[in-house]
């Protein structure tokens, strides 16, 4: 018998109790697996979305959060353009708007962009074409949210109360864009009654041997420019990561994220503590015969330990599983999955484990060392 | 070493005192006893005499106020790791077995081989099942002890004490929880694996006929000496261990 197989033994010896331990850690545990996962996922999304079209610097407007509550003025793209070192920038409104469901209506990211914007060559159109010039009220949708609509090319949409056409339905290679749409920018601003205006700038910068230091040379230019008035026009040009590191409404999943894991981290501690101090207080005896028969303290405190980890790590698998679960449930679901993609982060997974069997090691402490104090005779005269 | 000592025991209690400052109890006075290797000694006296307590005190399970203890000469007093003293020098029974009850017999057994003398999980059931084996407990050696008669759990607890072949064997009222017939088997077993294996044994009884078939018997009362009678003529094995 393995000192392994012996832990097993006294952690399986109670099934429901531990079972019961199991399951209200898998819940916290799959909890914070799921949001962390779901955070971190769309994090990489919106990374990739900049990466994947080799976008250097993304430009809002200084002092907002993100490209959603930004507004720049649509002439600054061509003064970005006229930058040294400059390959080309992609002027972008991001709207959340409303579109009809049937008899409801649901926010849909929606995207405008002018026809010279590079990102349209990323977009691969499944079915009719892209949009082109002189096309009016004429709109591109996301897979996904053409499945979510039951649309397909020839149906209307209905976006804030204008009818449009399906023209195209494409394919992205980010989950939000694939649940999105699409259309011309001079559309969307009248849409939004934000003429004129843009949300962002995304800047491709040439390829050099010394890029880094182009794009940080870029990024200057483009913070000092001036407006008509010649003052600064109150830009920030940030580096892709930085930019995805600083949008709120990521900070705030994030935060939200490990707002749940710390209280389930606290629930999981109490759990475990209380499980295990029962579990000593019923083995007082077969502890002073194991410190009988030689087994020093620091044996006793393992087994404990080992046991309380082997607890809370069953909790953990069975937390991952679930989350893995709900997550896929969650993307069943038209509201959530053109925003997540259902795949699960390998880090939020790791930090859920590490989590649990950090839980386990605190929850065992404290019983692991009452037991350990127990001397031999006063164990084995214990009733 | 010390010299006061005689070389020839194995253990010896060298006026041990133990008071228990819960009920200000004077368990043992100035006690002196020693074991030798291969002796029988059989301690008996009325409930609360100081017994279990001075057996207590030779298996370092418990430290004399008073008084010190030696094992081959050396006082435990001095002895680092009196964890590591009790899991291979001593093999201990008790009245109540105290077999883990998710375990099995031959799982019963490997326990204090976790501390004893380093072997692979092969050898620790291979040496577990041989145990088992002379103490007539083989084909038992899977059930758990809640499958085993009370005779039979008794009989896996001394396979136990075996476990890391320590050369002296403490049991605190073997029998008595064990009918007659029982008893009798159990102590014939102990006796025979005593001479067999030649170690040290001391029984703590209340049985007379037990402590008829030791080789020696202490009688304690109030914690003090009432008694220390040789039995047995013949010497007890000195060379052995």
């Amino acid at each position: 018998m393995r000192f392994s197989a012996f832990m097993v033994k006294n952690v399986v010896r109670r099934r429901t109790r531990a079972l019961l331990t199991s399951f209200g850690l898998a819940i916290s545990v799959g909890a914070m697996v799921a949001l962390l996962s779901v955070s971190d996922r769309f994090k990489a999304a919106t990374l990739e979305s900049f990466r994947g079209r080799g976008v250097d610097l993304v430009v809002i407007a200084a002092g907002t959060p993100d490209q959603l509550n930004s507004e720049l003025d649509e002439a600054l793209a061509e003064r970005i353009r006229a930058i040294p070192g400059v390959q080309a920038v992609g002027a972008g409104l991001i709207e959340l708007i409303e579109v009809q469901r049937g008899k409801n209506s649901s926010s849909v990211l929606v995207q405008g962009w002018p026809l010279d914007n590079p990102a349209f060559r990323a977009l691969k159109i499944l079915e009719g074409r892209t949009l082109q010039p002189g096309d009016v009220h004429k709109i591109l949708l996301g897979r996904t949210q053409a499945e979510n609509l039951g649309k397909k090319v020839g149906d209307t949409v209905i976006v804030q109360k204008v009818p449009f056409e399906v023209i195209g339905i494409y394919e992205s290679f980010t989950v939000y864009e694939n649940g999105g749409m699409v259309l011309l920018l001079h559309e969307l601003q009248e849409l939004s009654a934000r003429q004129g205006s843009v949300t962002g700038f995304s800047v491709v910068c040439d390829n050099v041997a010394n890029k880094e230091q182009l794009v940080q040379q870029v990024k200057a230019a483009i913070e000092a420019l001036p407006n008509a008035t010649k003052k600064r026009s109150g830009l920030s040009a940030m580096a892709t990561q930085d930019y995805v590191d600083s949008m709120a409404l990521l900070k705030v999943a994030t935060a939200m994220a490990w707002i749940v894991s710390a209280v389930a981290m606290i629930i999981g501690v109490i759990g475990v503590l209380n499980t295990m101090i029962m579990s000593i207080l019923e083995r007082v005896r077969e502890i002073g015969i194991l410190r009988a028969v030689g087994w020093p303290r620091r044996r006793i405190i393992s087994m404990v330990l080992g046991e309380s980890v082997l607890l809370s790590f069953s909790g953990a698998v069975l937390g991952v599983f679930g989350a893995i679960v709900v997550v896929k449930v969650l993307v069943l679901l038209p509201q959530v999955n053109g925003f997540i993609d259902g795949k699960m982060s390998l880090i939020a997974i790791a930090q859920g484990i590490g989590i649990t069997v950090l839980i386990g090691l605190i929850g065992g402490a404290y019983p692991a060392i009452r037991a350990a104090q127990l001397t031999p005779t006063e164990a084995l005269r214990h009733e | 070493m010390n010299e006061a000592i005689p070389s020839e025991y194995l253990m010896f209690a060298d006026s041990v005192c133990k008071r228990y400052p819960d009920g200000n109890v004077q368990a043992l006075h100035e006690v002196s006893v020693g074991i030798r290797p291969g002796e029988f000694l059989a301690i008996m006296g009325p409930s609360g005499s100081g017994k279990s307590t001075l057996l207590n005190l030779l298996g370092a399970l418990d430290r004399p106020d008073a008084g010190e203890v030696y094992f081959r000469g050396e006082p435990l007093s001095k002895c680092r790791n009196l964890d590591q003293f009790r899991a291979r020098q001593i093999g201990f029974v008790f009245q109540s077995f105290f077999l883990l009850p998710t375990l099995t017999a031959c799982e019963n057994v490997q326990i204090p081989m976790f501390e004893g003398p380093r072997l692979t999980d092969v050898q620790r059931v291979r040496r577990a099942e041989e145990l088992l084996e002379l103490v007539g407990m083989s084909h038992r050696r899977h059930h758990r002890p809640m499958q085993l008669s009370i005779g039979e759990r008794q009989r896996v607890a001394l396979a136990r004490a075996l476990a890391n072949d320590p050369p002296l064997l403490l049991a605190d009222e073997p029998t008595g929880n064990l009918d007659s017939q029982t008893a009798a088997d159990i102590m014939d077993l102990l006796v025979t694996l005593q001479r067999d294996r030649e170690m040290a044994m001391v029984i703590v009884t209340h049985s007379p006929e037990i402590g008829e078939r030791a080789d020696r018997l202490v009688r304690l009362r109030d914690g003090r000496i009432e008694e220390d009678r040789l039995l047995r003529l013949d010497e007890p094995v000195l060379a052995g261990r």
